[in-house]
């Protein structure tokens, strides 16, 4: 009996110090590296490629040092790849990647300055009446099958497909005013007018839409509708696509990848003269979920990788000894953020969405300030995104080049947090803080669970509340659930939510800033309530927001969008918290690597090149 | 003969009402289930209010859930399985998937019946020799890993000494190779999946032959057998195998019915291009006619897979061929 007692104790033993064995190379990063991750964004200044005109062809001319042909290049796409390839019918994210680089648009946006800058187009000019684009192309540039791009191509992308309501109407959408949208209209075979209804400043980024062969899509758009969702799908023989872009598609392997080839017509070229791209192909790995891209990318079979958190620390350490390099962009457009329901309203049974009692509260701004002044934001992104992250004061993410720099950021400051309690008559007995009238400060906290990076604020949001005596309940639901809270039956107090913005146009925010947007998520009205109990402040923002879009100098509208984040950051209906930091890692064989906050990494695809 | 037919024809007509209910059931939760397959886009804030009404349509959201069953359960009798919540044919994405499962779990399922069976045999032959206990460790060991835990483990393996490739099926540039390459890189990427769903299916079948055999060896008519004198290899494998493979048959069965969904944490752990991934991701999406299309397809297989093995062992077994 001891000696069977001896050996199982002996396996415990082995098997306790096999799993020591295993544990101990990962802990052995020291917490002082945590910082190395937030290093600046090492400036190289992006050699803009200019127009050239060779035998009678309007090239684009690479300004990038001269790189040598051939190799791939090998990044993933997470989830279950893509769902079609048709540019102008891609509803998620990785659709809308795949396909657009394979049709080029008109123009493009400056890396650095965020200007927009011709890309298809050969140039643009915006006439002073402020409402007529003319945009010349490219004499001589053809599609992938050696047909000649034309003003027709453009005409028909925007006339027939993009204002005829094909495929994904968000974009027609977003450029009704009123109910009237731009027209266009060919002037010669090179050029084209586009005429808004109004002076409408957000319509020159959507320029740079994809523009689609003409002959190629042209009976798919004439049988329309469901005809045209399945066209370019992913089962389309890649052979037949007629493309734009740098690189076509050569194969798709369902779950597992997606393979470009170069595309020999494509209109840029070096500055020995050679037809760009250099790469050979552009390979991207339909990996399942982060994990096991890590591996992939540790096993070399990624050449790139994007890294969060805690893994920074890990490839910073790493990186002195391994073949590749990690390039800080700055911070992501995401944002994070704790909003309050300001809603006073009742519904149509006549109960209130929110609690009188808690009404009282949300509704007034020296709470709302208490509650900013008591988060630690610093913390946060110290301890959930490993430090690789910046704290938030503005509704504008940090990359935006309408940031307004003048809003300062603080630290957590309880006692400012109290004074502000004090003057609307809170007070703390027993370590509770009580209203004026008595009530317990009592509210539930909302996130969606399973995002891990939410619930850890949810968690530190909490503490930091009950800071100030307040008591918090914090209920991760799930995010379905949640989203009907938020947009239909209003019944929540507080929540943390992230949204991805446009760090070049901050039009894009106004479903969520108007009084009547569909978004307006601390305030939210129904359609027939519409601008119902419109607060003064909700009302400069509409202002502003309508005066933002109509002005056409960035100057002016810099003026209106500075206005709107002072509204924000002065009346804090969302408190915003932080923006995690993106890292990329990518090997070091391959050059002309110009990061880019606002493009990434791999922005001009077709300049990189291996040495290898 | 007829009278097999007739019970073939039986258990036909029987499953009809079963794969109703299977498929009701099915419905139901998933559509009763808050999960809004239009949570994201009313998220967005480029979706302008229409976009999401045109969505709702589309995918058949404004009618009573009776009527959606209804319509999907129509167009299914009819042989059409819809289309997935983003506009692709339900039957075109399983034609993709399917024949990659098939490949890894029939591999699977071949070697660990050619290796399992034999040495449920050795094992019984050589009851409480060293051979056997050492076998039943292994086995033991073999039934107490996690598969998916047992998968990331041999993928830290293959990140760690790059003997394998990290998941998938094939390489990148799998295109470009001969027919012998593509042989060898597809069986290069099989290796880590098969063997971890062969350890684990070994070990459940070895013991299960090993103790079948072991019960009809200890019977009376193998005594008899031994006591005519008969040799030990007669014994063993014309009278006590017959009838210890049995059993062995209405498992064939539900390995049959795990065909195509047996191996669906493995093939997400290592990224394997399978059915698994797919209706994963379907079912967090609340995608319903992907969702519906494999539920069903589970099932049949089930029932398919049940009603071969008793077909089998009609073939195989006197008794029950006299008792229907």
């Amino acid at each position: 009996m001891t000696r069977r007692g001896f050996r199982v104790l002996l396996v415990f033993v082995l098997c306790a110090l096999l799993l020591k064995a295993c544990l101990v190379k990962d802990v052995s990063i020291k917490s002082g590296e945590n910082k190395k991750g937030t290093e600046k964004l090492e400036q190289k200044t992006y050699p803009s490629p200019e127009n050239i005109t060779l035998n009678g062809v309007d090239y684009l001319q690479s300004k990038a040092p001269v790189g040598k042909f051939g190799g791939e290049f090998i990044s993933s796409i997470i989830g279950e790849g893509p769902k079609t390839f048709n540019p102008f019918n891609s509803k998620d994210n990785t659709s809308a990647t795949l396909s657009g680089i394979m049709y080029d648009g008109l123009l493009s946006t400056d890396p650095i300055s965020g200007k927009p800058v011709p890309k298809l187009a050969k140039s643009f000019k915006i006439l002073p009446d402020g409402k007529t684009y003319i945009i010349n192309l490219r004499k001589g540039i053809k599609w992938s099958d050696g047909m000649p791009i034309t003003a027709d191509d453009v005409v028909f992308t925007w006339k027939d497909i993009i204002f005829g309501g094909l495929g994904d109407t968000s974009l027609r959408d977003s450029l009704y005013i009123g109910d009237k949208l731009p027209s266009v209209r060919k002037i010669d075979n090179y050029t084209v007018e586009f005429v808004t209804p109004e002076p409408y400043a957000p319509f020159i980024r959507s320029l740079s839409q994809s523009i689609a062969p003409k002959h190629y899509f042209k009976n798919a758009v004439k049988k329309g509708g469901s005809a045209f969702d399945t066209f370019l799908s992913t089962n389309t023989n890649p052979d037949e696509i007629v493309t734009s872009g740098a690189f076509k598609l050569k194969e798709y392997v369902p779950a597992q990848r997606v393979v470009y080839v170069r595309n020999p017509n494509y209109y840029e070229i070096n500055t020995k003269d050679e037809k760009l791209p250099y790469l050979d192909r552009l390979i991207y790995l339909i990996v399942g979920d982060l994990n096991n891209e890590v591996l992939k990318f540790e096993a070399k079979e990624l050449d790139v990788i994007n890294l969060q958190g805690a893994k920074v620390a890990r490839y910073k350490s790493l990186e002195p000894h391994s073949d590749f390099k990690l390039y800080n962009l700055g911070p992501t457009t995401g944002t994070m953020y704790l909003s309050l329901n300001l809603n006073n309203r009742k519904d149509s049974k006549g109960k209130w969405y929110v609690n009188p009692v808690k009404q009282k509260w949300f509704q007034d701004l020296n709470f709302r300030k208490a509650v900013d002044y008591a988060i630690d934001r610093r913390n946060m992104v110290f301890n959930i995104a490993n430090g690789i992250g910046e704290p938030l004061f503005t509704p504008e993410s940090l990359n935006s080049i309408y940031l307004n720099k003048n809003l300062k950021s603080y630290e957590k400051d309880l006692s400012r947090s109290r004074e502000y309690l004090e003057k609307s008559g809170f007070y703390l007995k027993d370590g509770k803080l009580y209203d004026k009238s008595g009530n317990r400060v009592e509210f539930d906290l909302y996130t969606n669970a399973g995002n891990t990076e939410r619930e850890a604020i949810g968690v530190m949001v909490k503490q930091d509340l009950e800071d100030l005596g307040m008591k918090v309940n914090f209920k991760p639901i799930e995010f379905n659930s949640l989203v009907n809270k938020l947009v239909s039956t209003f019944d929540w107090d507080m929540v943390i939510m992230g949204l991805t913005g446009s760090p070049l146009e901050p039009n894009g925010g106004k479903n969520v800033w108007l009084s009547d947007g569909r978004l307006h998520l601390f305030n939210m009205r129904t359609p027939k309530e519409g601008k119902k109990g419109i607060l003064p402040w909700e009302k400069e923002l509409d202002n502003l927001f309508d005066k933002g879009a109509l002005a056409t100098k960035f100057e002016d509208r810099k003026k209106y969008y500075d206005r709107y984040q002072e509204i924000v950051y002065n009346q804090k209906p969302m408190i915003y918290i932080y923006s995690p930091v993106i890292i990329v890692a990518i090997r070091n064989k391959f050059k002309n690597i110009y990061p880019s906050s606002l493009n990434g990494l791999t922005h001009n695809l077709e300049e990189i090149y291996t040495d290898e | 003969m007829n009278e097999t037919l007739k019970y073939i024809l039986k258990r036909i007509v029987q499953t009809i009402p079963l794969l109703i209910m299977v498929s009701l059931i099915s419905f139901f939760i998933i559509r009763l289930s808050p999960v809004d397959p239009l949570a994201e886009l009313k998220l967005n804030p480029s979706v302008s209010p229409v976009t999401v009404e045109k969505e709702r349509q589309r995918l058949g959201l404004d009618k009573p859930i009776i009527v959606q069953y209804g319509k999907w359960a129509w167009s299914f009798v009819r042989g059409d399985l819809g289309v997935t919540s983003t506009g692709e044919r339900v039957s075109q994405k399983l034609k993709e998937r399917i024949p990659n499962t098939l490949l890894l779990t029939t591999i699977v399922i071949l070697l660990t019946w050619l290796v399992g069976v034999p040495l449920g045999i050795i094992a019984a032959v050589n009851w409480k020799t060293p051979f056997d206990r050492i076998l039943t460790v292994l086995t033991s060991i073999g039934m107490a890993i996690p598969s998916f835990f047992f998968a990331v483990l041999l993928l830290m393996f293959a990140v760690k000494t790059g003997w394998f490739p990290i998941g998938g099926l094939t390489s990148p540039n799998f295109s470009q190779m001969s027919f012998c390459g593509k042989f060898t890189d597809i069986s290069y990427h099989l290796v880590l999946p098969v063997f971890v769903l062969f350890t684990i299916s070994l070990a459940g079948l070895q013991r299960q032959m090993r103790a079948n055999m072991l019960d009809v060896l200890d019977s009376d008519y193998v005594k008899f057998a031994r006591a005519k004198g008969l040799s030990e290899f007669k014994v063993v494998y014309k009278h006590a195998l017959r009838n210890a493979l049995n059993p062995m048959i209405t498992l064939l069965g539900f390995e049959f019915a795990g065909l195509l969904s047996g191996a669906a944490l493995t093939e997400y752990v290592f990224q394997y291009p399978g059915l698994g991934r797919l209706i994963l991701e379907a079912v967090l999406k609340s995608d319903i006619n992907l969702v519906m299309a494999s539920l069903m397809m589970g099932a049949v297989m089930l029932v398919l897979g049940n009603l071969i093995a008793d077909i089998l062992l009609i073939i195989t077994d006197p008794r029950i061929r006299v008792k229907s």
